[in-house]
């Protein structure tokens, strides 16, 4: 899922300072879910923002509604709000919501309220970690299912590289050198043939080489528009 | 979705989420014959909201004060707490707040016009009472006809008074009374008046309520002697002090409660000795344990297994009974069928006998009137719309009905009054009896994880001292002990509900779960008959998809600045304290607690409920300073609620820094006990703390 974590406080502050009436808008997807941006920080920000209006003596009305994801146009039925009422909505989705409603309402700016971070998963109750970098040439078969790309500094496939040190990245003293932790894990596996190959260089074009990416399935590809091309 | 999933757009339909309690009952009150809100009014108690409880305990319980002495109490032996401890004290609770607030303390629901037809009733005990007060809550002018010189029936002719004090029981005939219900003592029905003299009056129905009210005597040699008592007339005798003949060595026959009350009041009469022979054994025995247990202490000595053929009379005095022994009492069926064994008789001495083997109706009521009787004298009488033969008369309490307590001929009487109802606005008499399901018994490895808390002691006046006198046999529980039983209570089936849509299956609810309820499989699910209402889920939920049955979280908001707007603060800055339930001491006190002026008081089951957002709106609300009043760790009836609302006071902290105000603005403090008065010095000590407004 995605990870994201809330900006700072005066930064949104500082975003929306032009305002009068804005709208927090939580996602009831991945940010829920990572304790970000569920309704429950919605309404917490909503009400931080309510304060700091009173103190700093800004005319600003704030409320807020939630949405099942932000990511799919049909929930947009259920809102309560209706977003092109506001001057501005805060968005408590990851960025790909707050991308996503701001084509939806072109004439309403969709300002973030979190910092996407990552794909992660979770580790333990309220802890989250990065899995997986979404670079769309998946290596984790020979690899012990651990990512290069997402967890060594260079994203390196054929490591490790001189900078590993006591099994700790030369980046960081605290990182673990992704490289060793493969290598351990395949030798648990019985599978160091792996490591012994060469990999080719990484194919960029499936990573941010070749611009937007995108994912069609043909087969549920609405009936109307395949007759209107037709 | 599955059958009975809910959804935010359910929960929005409804003006509170506590509507959604009657999606299933708690076994106290399924088990309550006029189910009774028993949590409803435990949880009252609970906040010191005397007043509240006390509404809430009438409203389907005209017998309040009857009950909360003599109860049979179905309630607490059906209390899901016995599967953790003990039941919950409720009787004692219902005793304890009904009696503080007498018949003034609790509000009178009188019809806004009370001018639909006169209904007339045949006897003023629990069951006539409480059809006349309902249809005079309906508009009806009911007139309860009494052939003793008071109204209660059994509980103030017969129920002895060191169980039931005739001031107490005046606290409910009061407040009927108080709703329009017209009382005609000293006239009894059959010969003073008949049954069709209230219909020529101009009475559009009859209610006949008029009990068991004679004791079932046995044919046998000795029977018609003088000191061979009825039960009922005996204990009527006594209640209004009617000289009783009455010798040193007394015999009760009959193992049953009315038994019971007759040989301890014969006890306190002075008698030398009084012993009690039934047919059945200890365990079979008829009346309530507790009953036989109070009864030995005090001296009655039991003969189990005896059935008495003759009473011995020797030159005019009873010398002794003549009693064979029982082989069998009831059948495979565990129908009634006692067989005896004539070759094993005893002689046991005595000189005065009271019979108290059953109760039979007096049907003096039917005279001059065409009402029809079976041919073993009973009434004609059709249960399912309470009709006796005669149109708009009907029946209703133990004339019958099985033998049964006070509360059950309340159930009776209520229904009845649903039927003349229906019956004078030309419906045909049909009467819904289903009820919402019952919660399941608890999990044994959900009540492991519940708190232990011991049940509050009715002090007992001991055996020595009450049988001297017919005062009370024990005392009511002090209102701290009632403060500390009441949170005992687990609230069950007030707990939480998912809202699917927007669950999103994130597991916080499984985590912060202290009883390890929730699973989450397509979205979480709640088991409504484990949980046990804490609120630490819905207060993290970060979907905000989980609500509480019992206690709505919308109305927080409104309360909170409801107590902002009532305290006082004289140019101070305005507190607001959220403060645990287990220290509500002080919750209705105001007029007898100090208040520290400019804290608004805000009492909530227990602080784990509290939100982030919860902490946040008080200031919103015009809050200056906002304390969190906790129970320390490990007494509160949680486990984990003190850290898990310390962590979300943390949290509030950096939220609040973060907008530029003090943290120290947000404080939380733990409270030494659980003594209520704890509250008042902790307030007074953290506002001292607190930055200066």
């Amino acid at each position: 899922m995605i990870v994201a974590e809330r900006k700072p406080f005066d930064e949104i502050l500082e975003m929306l300072a032009p305002q009068k009436r804005v709208l927090v808008l939580a996602c009831g997807g991945c940010v829920t879910v990572c304790l970000t941006g569920g309704e429950k920080q919605a309404d917490e920000l909503a009400s931080q923002l309510r304060l700091a209006a009173r103190q700093k003596g800004m005319d600003l009305t704030i409320e807020s509604d939630s949405i099942t994801r932000q990511c799919d146009r049909e929930f947009i039925e259920n809102l309560k709000a209706d977003p092109g009422q506001y001057d501005a909505v805060l968005s408590m989705a990851c960025g790909v919501g707050v991308g996503f409603m701001s084509e939806l309402y072109p004439e309403t700016p969709f300002l973030p309220t979190l910092n996407t971070t990552f794909y992660g998963a979770n580790t333990a109750p309220g802890a989250w970690a990065e899995y997986c970098r979404g670079c769309g040439d998946c290596v984790l078969a020979w690899t012990g299912g651990i990512c290069p790309v997402a967890r060594c500094s260079k994203s390196l496939i054929n490591g490790t590289c001189g900078g590993t040190n006591d099994g700790k990245c030369e980046v960081d003293q605290e990182m673990d050198c992704a490289w060793l932790l493969i290598y351990k894990r395949l030798k648990e596996l019985g599978r160091l043939d792996e490591y012994r190959k060469i990999r080719p260089p990484r194919d960029h074009r499936t990573d941010r080489g070749r611009g937007v990416r995108r994912l069609v399935h043909e087969e549920m590809v609405e009936l109307e528009e395949e007759e209107s091309q037709a | 979705m599955r059958d009975g999933d809910l959804t935010s757009r359910d929960v929005a339909a409804l003006p509170s989420t506590c509507e959604l309690m009657e999606r299933e009952w708690s076994p106290c009150r399924h088990a309550c014959p006029v189910h009774a809100d028993v949590r409803g009014y435990i949880e009252a108690i609970a906040q010191g909201r005397w007043r509240d409880a006390t509404d809430l305990i009438r409203d389907n319980l005209p017998f309040a004060v009857v009950c909360g002495r003599i109860c049979h109490h179905p309630c607490e032996a059906n209390c899901r707490r016995r599967d953790v401890d003990d039941p919950l004290a409720i009787r004692e609770l219902k005793r304890f707040v009904v009696e503080l607030q007498g018949a003034e303390g609790a509000t009178v629901h009188k019809a806004a016009s009370q001018d639909k037809a006169r209904v007339a009733v045949v006897g003023a005990g629990p069951a006539g009472m409480s059809a006349a007060l309902d249809l005079a809550k309906m508009g009806y002018r009911p007139t309860v006809f009494e052939k003793f010189p008071v109204a209660g029936g059994i509980p103030a002719t017969t129920v002895p008074k060191y169980r039931l004090p005739r001031e107490a029981l005046q606290i409910d005939i009061d407040w009927i009374c108080a709703h329009g219900v017209e009382l005609a003592t000293g006239l009894e029905i059959g010969k003073d008046k008949t049954i069709d003299d209230l219909r020529a009056e101009g009475f559009e129905a009859v209610v006949v309520a008029t009990g068991l009210a004679k004791s079932r005597l046995l044919p046998m040699p000795g029977a018609d002697h003088p000191r061979v008592h009825p039960a009922l007339k005996f204990l009527t005798d006594v209640s209004f002090d009617h000289p009783v003949d009455l010798g040193q060595n007394v015999l009760v026959v009959g193992g049953g409660n009315v038994a019971v009350d007759a040989a301890r009041s014969a006890v306190r009469l002075g008698t030398g000795r009084v012993r009690m022979m039934c047919l059945e054994t200890l365990a079979e025995m008829p009346a309530y344990e507790w009953e036989q247990q109070e009864a030995q202490e005090e001296g009655i000595e039991f003969i189990h297994r005896r059935g008495p053929i003759e009473i011995l009379v020797r030159q005019g005095q009873i010398v002794g009974v003549k009693a064979r022994a029982v082989t069998r009492v009831f059948d495979e069926n565990e129908r009634f069928d006692p067989q005896y064994d004539d070759s094993d008789v005893i002689e046991l001495a005595c000189d005065t006998v009271i019979m108290a083997i059953g109760q039979a109706a007096d049907m003096g009521f039917v005279e001059g009137s065409s009402l029809r009787q079976d041919d073993r004298g009973r009434l004609v009488y059709d249960a399912a719309t309470q009709q006796a033969s005669l149109p708009g008369v009907f029946a209703c309490g133990e004339i019958v009905t099985p033998p049964g307590s006070a509360v059950e001929a309340c159930a009776s009487g209520q229904r009845a009054a649903v039927a003349v109802d229906l019956f004078l606005r030309g419906h045909q008499i049909r009467i819904d009896d289903s009820l919402p399901p019952e919660i399941d018994s608890i999990a044994e490895d959900t009540a492991e994880k519940v708190i232990n808390v011991s049940r509050e002691p009715v002090e007992a006046v001991p055996p020595q001292t009450r049988v001297k006198t017919f005062g009370p046999i024990d005392k009511t529980l002090a209102r701290e002990a009632a403060l500390r039983e009441s949170r005992r209570c687990m609230n069950c089936g007030a707990g939480a509900e998912v809202l699917v849509d927007k669950c999103a299956a994130c597991l916080t609810c499984l985590r912060v779960c202290p009883f390890d309820i929730p699973k989450v499989t397509d979205v979480a699910r709640i088991d409504s008959s484990l949980c046990q209402a804490c609120g630490m889920c819905i207060a993290e939920c970060p979907a905000g998809a989980i609500i509480a049955r019992g206690w709505d979280a919308r109305g927080l908001p409104a309360r909170t600045s409801a107590a902002l707007a009532s305290a006082a603060s004289d140019g101070h800055a305005k507190i607001v304290a959220f403060i645990c339930g287990h220290h509500a001491s002080a919750a209705d006190w105001r007029g007898e607690s100090e208040v520290v002026a400019g804290v608004a008081e805000v009492y909530l089951p227990s602080v784990a409920r509290l939100s982030v957002s919860d902490l946040l709106a008080a200031f919103e609300k015009g809050a200056d300073r906002v304390l969190v009043l906790a129970c320390h760790e490990g007494a509160d009836r949680y486990p984990q609620a003190t850290r898990r609302i310390s962590r979300r006071v943390d949290q509030a902290r950096q939220l609040l820094a973060e907008v530029g105000l003090d943290p120290d603005c947000l404080r939380m403090l733990e409270l030494p006990d659980e003594d209520g008065e704890a509250v008042h010095p902790a307030l007074v000590a953290a506002v001292e703390t607190l930055p200066a407004g």
